[in-house]
Order: C-alpha cells, then sequence, then structure tokens
C-alpha cells in the first residue's frame, strides 16, 4: 500500500515538469506580453524594451543556445565550462523554478502589481475551494437518492420529471440563469416588513458584500461549532451567528453552482442503478428471496456506486477551478476570477501557478481514488 | 415489488424535505417581488442594528456595510464603488508606478506633487506655491511651500522631491510612465536606460528651492508634472515597507489609506495635515470594491454615486424616471477613431480614404447604436482639452461623393479585401462595427470582414507600427495631459509609436515642431489647428466619438464634479443629511 502511494507520488515531479513546461511554452509563445498590456496604447518601444529587459522577458525561454559557444571557449582555454553550464540554465524556466523550489512563485505584473503570485491564489483559493465543495456536497446530497429514486421508479412521471429538471438545469446558459435569479431574488430589500432576515436569500441588498472573511467566518467556524455543538467556547465569536447572517448571500451561487453536481449525480447513478439491477446476481438474489431492501442496499448500491466514486474523485480534483461566471457576477473574490483576469492580462506567472495547482489537485485526487476503489470493488483487491 | 414502496419511503422523505425547501424559497422570493412591485411600496433605505453583528467579534476590525451616509457616531462617509466608476481593484497605489485611470483615482487623493488641475484642468501651484520660469524656459525653479506634512508629521524638503524623482527614473523600479512623463528632464532618460547613476537636471537649492531642467523649450512639461510619476513619496516610508509599502503609504495627499482588503473595499479618511483650501470635508469615503454590480448597489442605498453604463443608459435617461434627476453627465478627455493603415492597400490611396469616411453617417450610429451617449466626433481633439474648436457642421455623410470618388481612385474596380479588425471576444461583432460596414456596403458596394481579436493580442501588434498587419481598425485615445501635443503629436507625428494610421507629412511635422516651443498659447493653439485641419483632409483617421461619462449621484451629495482627466476631487465633496 505503501509502495503504491509512493510510487503515484513519484509521478507528481514528472506531471508538473510537463505541465509546466506546455504551460511555458503556449505562453510566451502566444501573441501579446504583459508588458504591452500594462503600457496599454500609450506604449514607447524605449519603454517596452526597458521593461522586458528589467523584467527578464528577453531571456531564452528554455535553454540557452549561445552557451554552446562559450563552453567552446572555456574548454579551448582548458578550463571547465562552468560558465558556459550556468549561462545555459540561465533562462526563464528554470528561474521560474528555482524560485518555485523557495516558495516564490513570481508577482503579478499588471493588475495587482509587485503582489507575490503565491500570496494572490492564497487569498482567494479558500473561497473558491469552499463554495466548491458545499456545492458538491449539496449535489451529492440531493443527487444520490434523486438517482436511486429514479432508478427504481424507471420511466414514471416522476423519473421523467426529474430527468427533465436536470437536463434544463445544465443546459440552460448560466448567462441567462444568473440573471433572472437575481432579479427575483435581490433588488428589494424587505418583504412584508420583515427586515431582510436570514430566512431568505437576499443577495444584492443590504447584505451585498460577499467577502472572503464571509465564507471563512461562515464555514471555517461551523466546523468546530458542529463538533461540539452546543459548547461555545470562550473567546470564539458565535460562528453560529455571523454564519446565519452571511449565510442568505452565499445560498444564490452555491444554489447555482450545485445545479451542476446535482444533475450529474442524479443521471449516473440513476444510470449505473439500472444497469446494476439487470444483472445476474441481482436476479439470483431476489430469485434466493431476499428482501427488496436487502438486494438493493447490499448487493445493487455497492456496484452502482463504484463510477460514482470515479466522478467523485474527479469532481474533487476539480474543486480548485472556480466557475468564472458566477464569481464575477456575484462579486465573489476566487480563483476563476482571478484566472479569466490573468489569462486576458497575459498574466504569466499567476497562470502557471494556477494550471500547477489544479494539475496537483487532480493528481491527488486520482491518487485517493484509486486508493479507495479496492476497499469499493473486492475485485480490484489484487497485491500489486 | 410490494416491498419497494415501503422501503422507499425514507429516500422520499429526504428527497421531498430538501425540494419543499428549495420550493418555498423560490416561491416567497417570487411572491416579494409581486408584493413590492405594487405601487406606494418603496424599501425603505434604513440598515438593520442585527445585520452588522460583527461589531460583536470582539478580534475583527468592524466591517463598514453601512447603507447611511452618516453613520451612527456622525462621521461623514461617502460610499463609492471602486476605481473610475465600474468597482474593480486598482494594480498599483504607487505614484511611480501608476499609469492608469483606476490606480490614479486613489493615488491622487493620498499623494500630491508640485502641482496640480484644477476642475476646469488648468495647471495650478499645490506643494509649489510659485514657480519661476528662465528666459530660454527650460529650466523651472519650485519654491516649495514650508507648512506641508507627510500624513505622518514630518515636513516634505526639495530633497524629498529629488529622492522621488530618482526612485521613479531607476530602472529597478520598473515604471511604466517614466519615460514619458519625466523624459524631458535632462538625465532622466539615461538613468533609466543605465547610463548614469543620478539625473543631472533635477538640482536642491536649498530645503524649500528645486530647480529642475529640461531639454528644449516645452510649452507642456508643467502639464506632465501634475502626473502622479511626479509626486513625493516618502523615502523611510519606502524603504521600510519594501515590496508592499503602500499597504501603509505615508502621503501628503488631502486623504490617507486606512485600509485596503483587495477586492473588497478600500477605505481613504481625511488628512488633517492637509495644505491647500478647500480641505476635505468628509471624514471617509469608502470605495467598495466587490459585491456585485454599482448599479445595484446604488439602487438598494449602498452608494451614493455610481458610473452608468449603456445597459442602464436608456432607464436614466427616461424623464420619469426618479433616477433621472440624479443623472450628471461628464466629458471625458478622450475620443475615439477609425484609423486606416495608410501603408496597406487599399487605403494607401486618400481617394479611397475619403470615400469611406464619407459613406458612414457618424451622427446615425451616435444616435442610434450609442443612443446618444457619446458625442458625435468631427475633429481630432475632443471638447475639454485645451486648443478644441467647435467645428462648423454636421460630420461629413454624403454618398454621392464618396460613390465619385471611389471611381476615380486606383482601385476602383480592382478592390483588394478588406478586414476591420476589432477587439471582441468571439460572437457578434459590437453593433456599431457591424452597422459600419453595412454602411459602406450600402454606399459603395464594398464587402468587410470583421475580424475579432483580444486587447493583449491588439495591442501587441499595434505597439510596433511598421510590422502593423491590419487595414482598418477602432481605437480610441485618452489625453495622459491637459495639452494638445498629446493628441497631435503622439498620433501623427512621423514615425511616433502611436502613429498607428503610419501618417507621414512634413509639413505637419513641421507645424508641431512649432508649436511644441512656441511661447504664446494662442498662437500655440492656433498652429495645432492648422495641424489638425491638415491631417483631417488627409483622411489618415476619421474621428468617430467623444466619450463621456454618465454619473448617478444622490441628492444629499453635493460639490461632486465629473472632471475630464482623474485629478484629486473628493475634497471638494460633501454630505448635507
Amino acid at each position: 500500500m505503501v509502495a503504491i502511494v509512493v510510487r503515484r507520488l513519484l509521478w507528481l515531479p514528472v506531471v508538473l515538469f510537463f505541465v509546466s513546461v506546455i504551460t511555458f511554452l503556449l505562453g510566451f509563445y502566444a501573441p501579446g506580453d504583459p508588458v504591452q498590456v500594462l503600457l496599454g496604447v500609450h506604449a514607447t518601444p524605449d519603454t517596452i524594451e526597458r521593461l522586458r529587459h528589467e523584467y527578464g522577458f528577453d531571456k531564452p525561454i528554455f535553454i540557452d543556445p549561445d552557451a554552446f559557444g562559450l563552453a567552446a571557449r572555456e574548454l579551448s582555454q582548458g578550463k571547465l565550462p562552468l560558465n558556459a553550464i550556468q549561462q545555459f540554465f540561465d533562462t526563464q524556466y528554470f528561474r521560474y523554478i528555482a524560485n518555485a523550489l523557495h516558495g516564490n512563485f513570481g508577482y503579478s505584473l499588471v493588475k495587482y502589481r509587485d503582489q507575490p503570485v503565491g500570496e494572490l491564489i492564497a487569498e482567494r483559493l479558500p473561497i473558491t475551494l469552499q463554495l466548491n465543495f458545499i456545492a458538491l456536497v449539496i449535489g451529492v446530497s440531493l443527487g444520490l437518492p434523486l438517482g436511486i429514486l429514479t432508478g427504481l421508479k424507471r420511466n414514471t412521471r416522476f423519473d421523467f420529471t426529474v430527468r427533465t429538471f436536470t437536463l434544463v438545469s445544465i443546459s440552460i446558459s448560466l448567462l441567462a440563469l444568473l440573471p433572472i435569479l437575481t432579479f427575483i431574488f435581490s433588488r428589494r430589500q424587505d418583504i412584508f416588513g420583515i427586515q431582510a432576515g436570514p430566512i431568505l436569500p437576499m443577495v444584492g441588498g443590504r447584505l451585498s458584500t460577499i467577502s472572503g472573511t464571509d465564507f471563512n467566518d461562515c464555514f471555517g467556524g461551523l466546523a468546530p461549532t458542529l463538533i461540539g455543538w452546543g459548547v461555545q467556547p470562550e473567546n470564539i465569536p458565535d460562528t453560529r451567528i455571523i454564519c446565519l447572517n452571511q449565510l442568505p448571500k452565499l445560498v444564490l451561487p452555491i444554489l447555482i453552482e450545485s445545479l451542476g453536481y446535482i444533475a450529474i449525480m442524479t443521471r449516473q447513478m440513476r444510470a449505473s442503478l439500472i444497469e446494476v439491477l439487470g444483472q445476474d446476481y441481482v436476479r439470483t438474489a431476489r430469485a434466493k428471496g431476499l428482501r427488496e431492501r436487502s438486494v438493493l442496499v447490499r448487493h445493487a448500491m455497492r456496484n452502482a456506486l463504484l463510477p460514482i466514486a470515479t466522478i467523485l474523485g474527479l469532481s474533487l480534483g476539480g474543486l480548485v477551478e472556480g466557475s468564472f461566471l458566477v464569481e464575477s457576477w456575484f462579486g465573489i473574490p476566487g480563483v476563476g476570477a482571478l484566472a479569466v483576469d490573468a489569462l486576458y492580462a497575459r498574466e504569466y506567472y499567476i497562470i502557471v501557478a494556477l494550471v500547477l495547482i489544479i494539475a496537483v489537485a487532480y493528481v491527488v485526487a486520482l491518487l485517493a481514488l484509486d486508493l479507495i476503489r479496492p476497499f469499493l470493488d473486492p475485485r480490484l483487491r489484487q497485491v500489486e | 415489488m410490494s416491498n419497494s414502496q415501503g422501503n422507499n419511503r425514507w429516500l422520499v422523505g429526504i428527497v421531498a424535505i430538501l425540494v419543499v425547501a428549495l420550493c418555498g424559497v423560490i416561491l416567497l422570493g417570487a411572491a416579494a417581488l409581486v408584493i413590492l412591485t405594487q405601487p406606494g411600496n418603496t424599501p425603505p433605505t434604513q440598515n438593520t442594528p442585527g445585520v452588522s453583528t460583527n461589531s460583536s467579534a470582539p478580534a475583527r476590525t468592524p466591517v463598514p456595510t453601512r447603507s447611511s451616509a452618516t453613520n451612527s457616531s456622525g462621521k461623514k462617509v461617502l460610499r463609492l464603488p471602486g476605481g473610475s466608476g465600474g468597482g474593480g481593484d486598482p494594480p498599483t497605489l504607487d505614484p511611480a508606478l501608476a499609469g492608469d485611470a483606476e490606480s490614479a483615482v486613489y493615488v491622487a487623493e493620498i499623494f500630491s506633487g508640485l502641482v496640480t488641475l484644477d476642475p476646469n484642468l488648468k495647471v495650478v501651484p499645490d506643494i509649489a506655491s510659485s514657480y519661476d520660469v528662465s528666459d530660454d524656459r527650460m529650466t523651472y525653479t519650485f519654491h516649495l511651500r514650508k507648512e506641508v506634512k507627510f500624513q505622518d508629521g514630518r515636513p516634505v524638503t526639495a530633497q524629498d522631491f529629488k529622492y522621488s524623482f530618482e526612485r521613479a527614473a531607476n530602472p529597478a523600479t520598473l515604471s511604466p510612465t517614466a519615460d514619458t512623463y519625466l523624459g524631458d528632464i535632462v538625465g532622466v532618460k539615461d538613468k533609466l536606460n543605465r547610463k548614469a547613476a543620478d539625473i543631472k537636471g533635477i538640482q536642491v537649492v536649498d530645503d524649500y528651492t528645486l530647480k529642475i531642467t529640461i531639454d528644449q523649450p516645452k510649452a507642456y512639461f508643467l502639464a506632465k508634472m501634475t502626473f502622479p510619476a511626479a509626486y513625493v513619496v516618502d523615502k523611510n516610508n519606502v524603504e521600510r515597507g519594501g515590496r508592499t509599502w503602500t499597504d501603509k503609504p505615508n502621503g501628503t495627499g488631502p486623504f490617507k489609506l486606512q485600509e485596503y482588503a483587495r477586492s473588497q473595499r478600500l477605505i481613504l479618511v481625511k488628512n488633517d495635515n492637509y495644505y491647500l483650501d478647500p480641505k476635505p470635508q468628509v471624514d471617509e469615503v469608502d470605495f467598495i470594491l466587490g459585491g456585485g454590480s454599482p448599479m445595484t448597489l446604488y439602487e438598494n442605498g449602498n452608494l451614493d454615486s455610481t458610473r452608468i453604463g449603456i445597459a442602464d443608459i436608456e432607464r436614466v435617461q427616461d424623464i420619469t424616471s426618479p433616477l433621472n434627476k440624479e443623472l450628471y453627465v461628464g466629458p471625458e478627455l478622450s475620443t475615439q477613431f477609425i484609423v486606416f493603415n495608410t501603408h496597406k492597400p487599399p487605403f494607401d490611396d486618400p481617394l479611397v480614404r475619403q470615400a469611406f469616411a464619407l459613406s458612414i453617417d457618424r451622427q446615425k450610429i451616435v444616435d442610434v447604436v450609442f443612443q446618444k451617449m457619446p458625442l458625435v466626433a468631427n475633429t481630432i481633439l475632443p471638447p475639454g482639452m485645451p486648443g478644441y474648436t467647435e467645428p462648423s457642421g454636421k460630420p461629413e455623410f454624403d454618398t454621392t461623393k464618396a460613390k465619385q470618388l471611389l471611381s476615380q481612385s486606383k482601385y476602383a474596380g480592382k478592390m483588394p479585401d478588406i478586414t476591420w479588425t476589432t477587439v471582441g471576444a468571439g460572437g457578434a461583432a459590437a453593433n456599431d462595427i457591424q452597422a459600419m460596414t453595412a454602411m459602406v456596403k450600402d454606399s459603395l458596394g464594398i464587402n468587410i470582414s470583421i475580424q475579432q481579436t483580444d486587447w493583449a493580442t491588439f495591442i501587441g501588434q499595434l505597439n510596433d507600427p511598421s510590422r502593423n498587419p491590419y487595414q482598418i481598425f477602432d481605437i480610441g485615445w485618452i489625453g495622459d495631459y491637459a495639452d494638445p501635443q498629446n493628441f497631435m503629436e503622439i498620433l501623427f507625428r512621423t514615425g511616433s509609436t502611436q502613429n498607428w494610421a503610419a501618417y507621414s507629412n512634413p509639413a505637419v511635422d513641421k507645424l508641431l515642431d512649432q508649436a511644441g516651443v512656441e511661447k504664446d498659447p494662442t498662437t500655440r493653439f492656433k498652429l495645432y489647428q492648422q495641424a489638425e485641419q491638415t491631417i483631417l483632409s488627409d483622411y489618415p483617421v476619421i474621428p468617430l466619438t467623444y466619450t463621456r461619462q454618465y454619473w448617478l449621484t444622490k441628492p444629499y451629495i453635493q460639490g461632486m464634479i465629473y472632471p475630464p482627466m482623474i485629478i484629486p476631487r473628493l475634497r471638494y465633496v460633501s454630505i448635507s443629511k
């Protein structure tokens, strides 16, 4: 078991290497560069050249072939080509790697000048993670039961209704859904004279600013409070009250994000349940006289959950990807909004860092998935 | 299958509860909408005491989500959307790095310099109470006020200015604006290119006297000195703060930075040490950077002023709307152009360019597509720019003459393919481009295909005019400083980087040379106007619109101004509530 984990984790640097090389290639060879974006229409060739030089963008990207000339000269002088080797690797890519190993992922060049990329992402990642995680939890907790129900009651009106709903909810473009839901919920201040209590989701009213602290206060503090529910530690503010106040703002974005997960979970659960229920061993179990619930839980469900586990694993990897549309609409300072801004402004360092983070997330998530699968599926419990 | 119904009840139960809860929420929301759209139900604008319970948390800084302009302690708080009105973060708060409007809005309030612009864009004294100009007009001697202090109380001296200029011209500072705004000072370009360690042209005469020498008797030098690159910064503040010194800036401007939570809010408080009149009249300015659309926030009473975009303009221009009374329109120092690449066929033939210009009905574009938000443009300089001349008639539109000119051109009957390049993200091109290409098709029978590209690629191609691959494109120019030289010379001198049309006319260059050093302002402006007329008759560009800014401001706010350039303006604002 340990061997498996270690072997898989050894692949991580290899994956990161390939991902970073490709991203660097695409980034630097694509048209447009951050200095041009920074200077905009008011650029002069002097300034562009000067700044590109100061930022090191005039260095070669991966390797410096001029170093061979230097090596030849050094060798002909009877010296070890140490300077040449250093020059060979004095390129943008290797400087980046060297800095990254020290925790320095570069700085923002255009949109948040001089802010370290690591800090920028660290500020926003927890927000996106919490948003996506809660949406996923809702997706699973609603989607699985719905999937089971529709799988069991195949072709009933209930089944058709649910399937239509899931299809429609994935198909409606967010660009239409966001304004509609916001208009319904967010343009008024109070209802029946009640001053915007926490019962109703009122985004954009008085509770207009969603901030990172709102997320962290609410969900970050909720876990310890839930564990010791009823026990309120002395010096920690009552997170239950803070959360209840912030919750209204968060309902709408979470709702919208969870629609996708609900749809996927429902459909996949339904499909795999139907497939499993058609298998021979289920027929055998029923023929043996087992109660239907026993058939379901002990035989069908375990097998039906296998594809769900795979989807869950992939979804966990995808938690670090923020939805740009949702985040910019509600003004949520998450990773999705940052990524698209960085793309338009050609912020190389932010883009590379985000891509690397996503790669790590997927590698780790898939590793966890592969470790868990033998527990779910005894057929995989071979000794490797 | 008789067991299945009973066994599924628990599942049905869970799903039913969750679904009912969601439906209930949606239904209540819809009901609320119905109730509140009944006439007579106006939402109150008072905040609920119960909402900001953040104050019950001892370890946190109070979160200012106040919705009334005067909060409970009687402080006057002005609430604005971020930056130039659309929300969003400033890229930087460092005066040496600030080159864009979003940053300049804050930098102009936190810091200040030798001179500044008044609301009419005239250069007026700031930290320098007066200045003398030498006879050859190349040396300026600034006399500093003695009472000016940094926000921490330390007095400002000429050495601080020398430090600030040296810092801005230091290549390691990576200033994108030093070349343009300080480049006329002797020695700055050498320092930027690492050919000199100090700026020769800046001399500290004594604690309150600073001498600056420029390379030519340029009349627009003082206008450039109003720009943030010339502001003064505190050496201790910068060196102790390191890379993120702007988190706690020690400036000289009318407001101090109290808090900046990225993407959330930026809070300025008034500087009690401020030296000019009028002193700031509000205690605090909250810029709301996140939380969704500023228009929604304004209508809900969370903002005191907001900018309006084309999506809301119709609603606001309706005279029966209450918002219409809160509407203010101001000019911007900016002209949008259609640019012909005079090096690429068929636009190397002036007859073709003129034919195109005459076949586009600019007034109609402004009236119909832009809903009259901008003004139609007929000159290069926009209104508000010194030297602007009101054109005598409407913009030319004559399809008969256009056809005639085209038939006389060398491309008549042999027109090459034409592509109009514009900035876009895919999907349909902007309505005005579509309209204009349709007009050309109708008048001249020429098909123009539209190509969209993203901003970074677009600007990358344009910044090297010798390799500009575009035939015809649209772009705007915003004035950097309030002097006609900024439009005329930068956009139309032979060889200038921003001469996107690759226009070259020695007669115009000569006029620009003369105007650059002409002493008498009236003669100067006449020379620029002459150049303008010459350029326009060659049609390297078609001026399309002058953009305007539209703002909504609550009636209890007084003194709010909407100048065409970013100048320090918050100290004129007061709240009467």
